[in-house]
This record gives C-alpha cells, structure tokens and sequence, in this order.
C-alpha cells in the first residue's frame, strides 16, 4: 500500500510539473470528505480548506463536511468504528497508540514524513512517530501545564518557590489549584521535577512492549515529600480549571486552553509562570511537567488517489500557514519552527510560560492506558500518609499495580539462580535488579553456600541469559571464570556471601559487601 | 348532656387538633427541607442560564447581570436542530410505543392462544437482560442498514420502539382489572375486537395510557449513551444530550456553561409541562398497575 502511493506521489508529482491547470491525472474531479475539528477551529478549518481547494498545484478539489468533534472524542469515535470515522481528524497525542492499534492512521509517505521531520519541533516529530514510522502531522506543540496565579495576592518575587506560594495562599486564605489528586497528567508533574522517569515502549504496531519507571525510588520519595507539603494543606484544591479564580483560587495550574478564560477573570492580575520549585531536605527541585502536541491523523483507505489527496490536505492543514493562523485566531502554540520563532509567537504570555517550563517538561511518549488510573491515587495516599513509611508505602503500592500490568515485564532483569530456586518466573521483587533514575539497575543479594553458586540474569519467563559472565568488568576477580565450561554465559560466586550487581547499560560491576 | 361532659369533650377535641398540628408542622418542615435540597440544582440551573455578566463557572448563585443572551446564543450552535432531532424521536417514539404496548396488552389479557404463557415468560426474561449489553452489535446492524451518523434519528427510533412490546406488564396488569362481561356485552352487540378496545377498554383506561405515553416520550428525550454511540460525531445525527455534552470539554466550558445550563432549561421545559399536566393519570397510572396488576 505504502509503495503504491509513493508510486502515485511520484507519478502525481511528475504530470503536476508539466500540467498547466486542470486536475492533476488520475485525481478524480472533487472527494467528499468528512474532517473532524474541535468547535473552535471549526470555521477556520472551512476557509482553509477552501484555500487549499483554490491554490494546490494539482488542482484537487475537496467538497468537505467539517464536523465539531473534541480531539478526545474523535480519538473514541475512530476506535469505536473506524469506518464510519472522519477522513481527516485531530488527536491529542496520547490518544496514539490506541488509534495506531484500531489501524485508524494512515501511515505518511516519504515525501510527506521527510517535510513533517523538516518543519516541526523534535517532541511533535516524535510523537507523530512509532518506531520509525510517521503516522500522523503535528498540529500543536502547546499540551503541557503551567502556573497562573493572581497578582494582587501573590507576590512577584514569591512565583519561584512551592514553600512561599502556599505561604501567601494560606495567608490570604486562597486557594492553590493544582490538580494532584484526580490527575495523573499533574501529578507526575513532582516526580518528573526529581529525575524520575516513567517511560512506556510501544513496537511499530503499537503495542505497549516495555516500561521503564523509577517513581518508587529515593529520587520519587523526595517528590511524594514535595506533594505531600501541598496536598496537606488546608488551602490546595485539586482542580485544574481557570474559573476556579471566580472560586476563591489565587493560583491554578492548567494549559494554554484556559489563558482567555484566565485573562477575562482575572485582567491585568493575571500573572503567568513556570512552575516553582520546591526545597527537600536543602535541596531544590524544579516541578517538571508533561509536554506534549495535538496531532491530525488521515483515516487509511484503498483509494491511493483519495489517500493522496488527503495526505496532502493534511499536510496544508498543519502547515507553516495555518499553525499561524490557528495562533492569531485561538492562541494554538505552533509545533512548527518557523512559527515558533516569530515575535507574536514568543511574545505571547501562556507560551513564554510554556517555554519557560520546558527545560523541566517531559515529551509524553505513548503511556499505557491503564498508567493514569494507577498514578492517580498516589497524592490521596500520600495525603492520608502519616510519616515516611506512609510515603514509601504510596510508592510500593504504585509500582505493584504497575507490576501487575507487566507482571512477566520483558525488560525486567531478574537473577535466577540456587538462591531463589532458579525460578524464572519470580514474582516477588527480591531478585530484581531495580531501575535506578540514572538509567542503571541494581541488586542486592545473599549467596546462600551451595554446590554451585551461580545464576544467570534473565528476562522474566526467559531461561535465555540476557547478560551475564561476559559483561562483567569490576569485580571479576569474586567470580568463577569458567572458560569454556560456561556456554551459558553464567555469573558464578567464588565465595557465599553479600554482593551488590550493578548494571549501568554496558557492565556489570559487582561488589562484595 | 351535662356542661360536665361539653367541657370535657370540648378539651379532647382541642388536645387531638393540636397534636395533629404539631405532627402536621413536623411534618412540613421535613417536607420543606427536602423540597429545597431538591430544588437548589435546578434553581441555580436557571438562574445561571440568566446570567450574562460571564460564561464559565463562578461562585456566587444570583446573576450580577440578567439577559437572555444564553437563549439568544443557542440559536447560534445546533441547539436547535438537536432539539428538533430530540423532539420528533420522542414524540414518535411515544406514539408507535404506546400503540404497539396497548394493542399487546390487550392481546396477552383478553386472548387466549397457544404458547401465550411461554411467550409471556420469554418476554419477562429477554426483559432482564441489560439493554447495554446489545450495544455493540445493534450498533453494527445499524450501521450496515445506513442507520447511523447523519440517519441516526431513524435508526434510534428503530432500536427505541423495536423491543417496546415487552413492556405490556402495566398495561395488562390494568386492563385484566377490567370486567370481561364488558367485552362480551359490546361484542353481543356487533362490536369486533378492535372495536372493543377502542370504544370500551381504552376510555376506561386514561391513566395507564397516559402512563405509557410519558414513559415512552421519556426514554428518548433523556437517552445518551445509545444515541452518542450512533450519531459518532455527526451533528445533524445528536439528539439534545449528546450535542450539548460536547460543550463541556475541557477547553469549551469556560465560552459554553452558561448557554448549557439555557440549553438545560429548554430541555427540562417539555418535560416538566407534561407532567404538569398529566400528573394525577401518572401517579393513578402507576399505581393501579402495581396493586392489581
């Protein structure tokens, strides 16, 4: 399929260069097509793709019916039936995955994903992408949060620190809006701030095959502290709508969606920031956020014209032209460079605010659907907590759930060997070499003395040895060295004892303790 | 009788009125409560929909400012054609509904057929099924017969009206309350059987039509997960429910609170008249069905 159109493409684009008006060969005289487009953009989209209609070099001609459809919504709808869905619609790009699995996108072409890799930030590039396939044209790069907050409460020179914004709240009796305890998107806001990391791998069909996450760690502890100093008090509302300012809010978090609700309830008080940071133990952590684009999708078919033509029509419609002027009409931010770089563009307030998040922000990947519902409850345990223990308890019970979601984890590295019977399906985290934020694994076990004291470290449901003997090089000398008696590359103890395996990557070091 | 006796029958008279006075007031103030508890949405539902100094959420109840600009401005969306999409579901629904449930009804008590029993029997059962779970494969049906998206209102009115004679229980418990002789009498007199339920069984059964009717206009009039499942982002296919709750997205109810909660109103209108209005057959309705039936 994918070659047919790029046969087409060439053909089209060959026969354009020499036509002189008329329809480009083999496009038919006009397609009826159904675009869907949130409310606000609805108009806009009609004129545009009547620009389109009246400028495109090969003449194609679209009769379009333009439907209202939210982009959650439509992402629904098209995995609802694919075949009655929108030719053309707009996504948000967590929604991904899930349409690339219902096959509802259409994969882009050379020529179409060379010129979206050309034109577009780094983060829509590669939320448009699966493995290494485009599948759909970033239409904004402005889906993150940042703080607005009231300037006639709080305080300039306060913006920039957790501790001191709850303090004015507290004082003036306000609230602090910050949607932790009915948001995953929010709360992973701390989390992120630490260096934690919860990152999901899907394969080209987009199917979830990995989870790295390191939210139940030393670094994820110091950020439940941080969302423990907010949800604790008396004055956090966990919201994230802009009217909560008409309800007695002195600061929310939210998008660039509510800057004209913000700005009409709040005038020349409305201030807007990045997110402050928060203090730990002396220790200062910026709050990180998700970043993220919306994107449109084209809806396979068998028509390699139509395809075509709609590719194309897609392709204007996220354009350098028409990014702007969904930024002069509605404030989208771009994901285009070009328009990224314009003066309007930088100048406005929300997506200076934005960018001025974006240093501590996190691309949002394809997350597992399920991840939002499990992260959810971290800030109501961490609310209930009464101590440390209590925090740690939230974060054990987090990845838990997450292990049960991947209970044989393919990435998951686990030492089988005499010490846990050689169990390769082990359940129990004792002998998981546990993801660390800098991106190493580590372990700590007792070397019971037996026979042979050796193992190997597996996948889970795997006797097949991932790493092992080969990849060890600090700590060689407490290890067997079995030459050719060890063709399945087995970590063999000279001595019983108490050791710590680090896995950085590339090596294995191993410590006696 | 002695001044003895007025006295004391005079005092028993007053002790027994002012117990029933206390237990009276008792008894309205609970009621009062309730009814305000009850109340407050749908009177700050109105007087939101006055409200025209904003149009997100704010947090006092009485307008700053009144006006009908909400009103005004739903003639600016599709408000009204989902209105019209809703309204002519219900009222046709309520119509082919109640014929189909009383002819049934009539049938199932005043027939006596092969298999009438075990038929009455799968009914009850398919009856308990939840309507949920035939969902998705409706949904294909429709699909392949045209029936969604922009043809979405005759689909619905297929799926709202197709299974209605299962409800005859109401009805039938009913007219089995009323004497056969009556039947026979007219039937004596020359009157077939269609004549028989249109000129006797029917006038003496007000209520329980009355009832059927406004069950059957209620379903749809109220319907949105079925309806939003059909229509799949077609707005010339939403009935009033689905259409509006697309104005509360997260980026849209900041510009649309306001006019829903208008949107509201004019919804609960139609509603809130017919039962007005036919109250009294409606609580009749129900409950001679229930005793008797």
């Amino acid at each position: 399929m994918k070659k047919l159109i790029s046969l087409v493409l060439a053909l089209v684009m060959l026969v354009a260069m020499a036509a002189v008006g008329g329809v480009a060969e083999g496009f038919a005289d006009s397609y009826d097509i159904t675009v869907w487009v949130p409310e606000e953009i609805k108009e806009l989209t009609a004129q545009q793709i009547d620009t389109f209609n009246n400028t495109n070099q090969f003449g194609i001609k679209f009769n379009p019916t333009i439907e209202a459809v939210s982009e959650a919504v439509a992402a629904d709808n098209m995995v609802n039936d694919v075949e009655a869905g929108g030719d053309i619609f707009c996504f948000p790009q967590d929604q991904f995955a899930r349409l690339l699995r219902a096959k509802a996108l259409d994969e882009l072409t050379e020529v179409f994903a060379e010129k979206v890799a050309a034109e577009n930030d780094a983060n829509s590039i590669a939320a448009a992408k699966s493995g290494d396939v485009f599948y759909a044209y970033p239409l904004t790069s402005d889906n993150g949060y940042f703080m607005y907050y009231d300037k006639s409460v709080i305080p300039e020179e306060d913006i920039d620190s957790l501790e001191a914004l709850i303090a004015d709240c507290e004082a003036a009796q306000k609230y602090f809006a910050f949607e932790l305890q009915t948001s995953s998107w929010y709360l992973a806001s701390f989390f992120f701030g630490t260096g934690c990391v919860s990152e999901w791998v899907t394969d080209d069909d987009g199917t979830f095959v990995k989870v790295r996450d390191t939210f139940n760690s030393p670094e994820g502890l110091i950020a439940a502290k941080g969302i423990e100093k907010l949800v604790k008090s008396p004055f956090h509302l966990s919201s994230s709508k802009a009217d909560s300012f008409e309800s007695n809010a002195a600061i929310v978090v939210t998008g660039i969606w509510d800057y004209e609700l913000a700005k009409q309830i709040l005038g020349d008080n409305l201030g807007v920031a990045d997110l402050p940071s928060f203090t730990v133990d002396g220790e200062e952590y910026h709050i990180g956020s998700f970043k993220g684009s919306k994107l449109m999708g084209v809806k396979p078919g068998n028509d390699v014209y139509r395809q075509a033509a709609m590719h194309f029509l897609a392709q204007y419609l996220t354009s350098e032209e028409c990014q702007l002027q969904r930024f002069e009409l509605k404030g989208w931010g771009p994901s285009n460079l070009a328009d990224q770089e314009l003066d309007a563009v930088k100048n406005h307030p929300g997506l200076a605010a934005l960018k001025a998040q974006d240093p501590y922000s996190v691309p949002q990947g394809q997350i597992h659907g399920s991840w939002w519902g499990i992260a959810q409850v971290i800030a109501d345990d961490i609310k209930l907590a009464t101590d440390e223990a209590g925090l740690q308890a939230a974060l054990d019970k987090y990845l838990d759930k997450i292990n049960e979601l991947f209970t044989l984890d393919n990435t998951a590295l686990l030492f089988v060997g005499a010490w846990n019977g050689w169990n390769n399906a082990d359940t129990s985290k004792t002998y998981y070499l546990a993801p660390k934020a800098d991106g190493s694994y580590v372990l700590t076990l007792d070397v019971p003395e037996s026979g042979y004291m050796g193992g190997r470290v597996v996948n889970p449901g795997s006797w097949d040895t991932d790493k092992g003997f080969a990849q060890v090089t600090e700590g060689a000398d407490l290890i067997k060295d079995l030459g050719a008696d060890n063709p399945d590359n087995n970590i063999v103890f000279a001595e019983p004892g108490n050791y710590t395996i680090t896995w950085d990557g590339e090596a294995f070091t191993i410590v006696k303790n | 009788m002695s001044d003895v006796k007025v006295q004391k029958a005079m005092k028993q008279h007053m002790g027994l009125t002012a117990s029933r006075r206390i237990s009276n007031t008792a008894i309205y103030i609970v009621l009062t409560i309730m009814s305000v508890i009850w109340l407050i949405p749908f009177v700050c539902i109105v007087l939101q929909s006055f409200r025209v100094e904003s149009t997100w959420q704010v947090g006092y109840v009485i307008p700053r400012q009144w006006g009908w600009d909400n009103y005004v401005n739903l003639a600016k969306t599709d408000f009204w054609r989902w209105y019209t999409n809703t309204f002519i579901l219900a009222i046709l629904t309520a119509a082919l509904q109640t014929i189909i449930v009383l002819c049934m009804s009539y049938t199932l008590s005043r027939f006596r057929f092969k298999m009438r029993k075990p038929l009455m029997k799968l009914m009850l059962v398919l009856g308990l099924f939840p309507g949920m779970m035939t969902m998705i494969i409706l949904y294909r049906v429709l699909a392949d017969l045209g029936l969604t998206q922009k043809n979405s209102i005759p689909g619905l009115l297929l799926v709202y009206v197709a299974s209605s004679g299962m409800g005859y229980y109401v009805s039938k418990g009913f007219f089995d309350t009323i004497s056969k002789s009556l039947d026979e009498a007219a039937r004596v007199d020359g009157a077939n059987r269609f004549k028989v339920l249109v000129k006797i069984i029917l006038p003496m059964s007000k209520p329980i039509v009355i009832y059927t009717v406004l069950t059957a206009f209620m379903g749809p009039w109220g319907d949105f997960v079925f309806a939003r499942y059909i229509s799949m982002g077609t707005s010339a296919g939403k009935n009033v429910a689905v259409g509006m709750y697309d104005w509360l997205s997260q980026d849209q109810i900041g510009k649309n609170y306001t006019m829903f909660c208008a949107g509201g109103v004019l919804v609960a209108l139609p509603v809130t008249l017919l039962f007005l209005f036919l109250q009294r057959y409606y609580v009749e309705g129900v409950t001679n069905g229930a005793v008797k039936g």
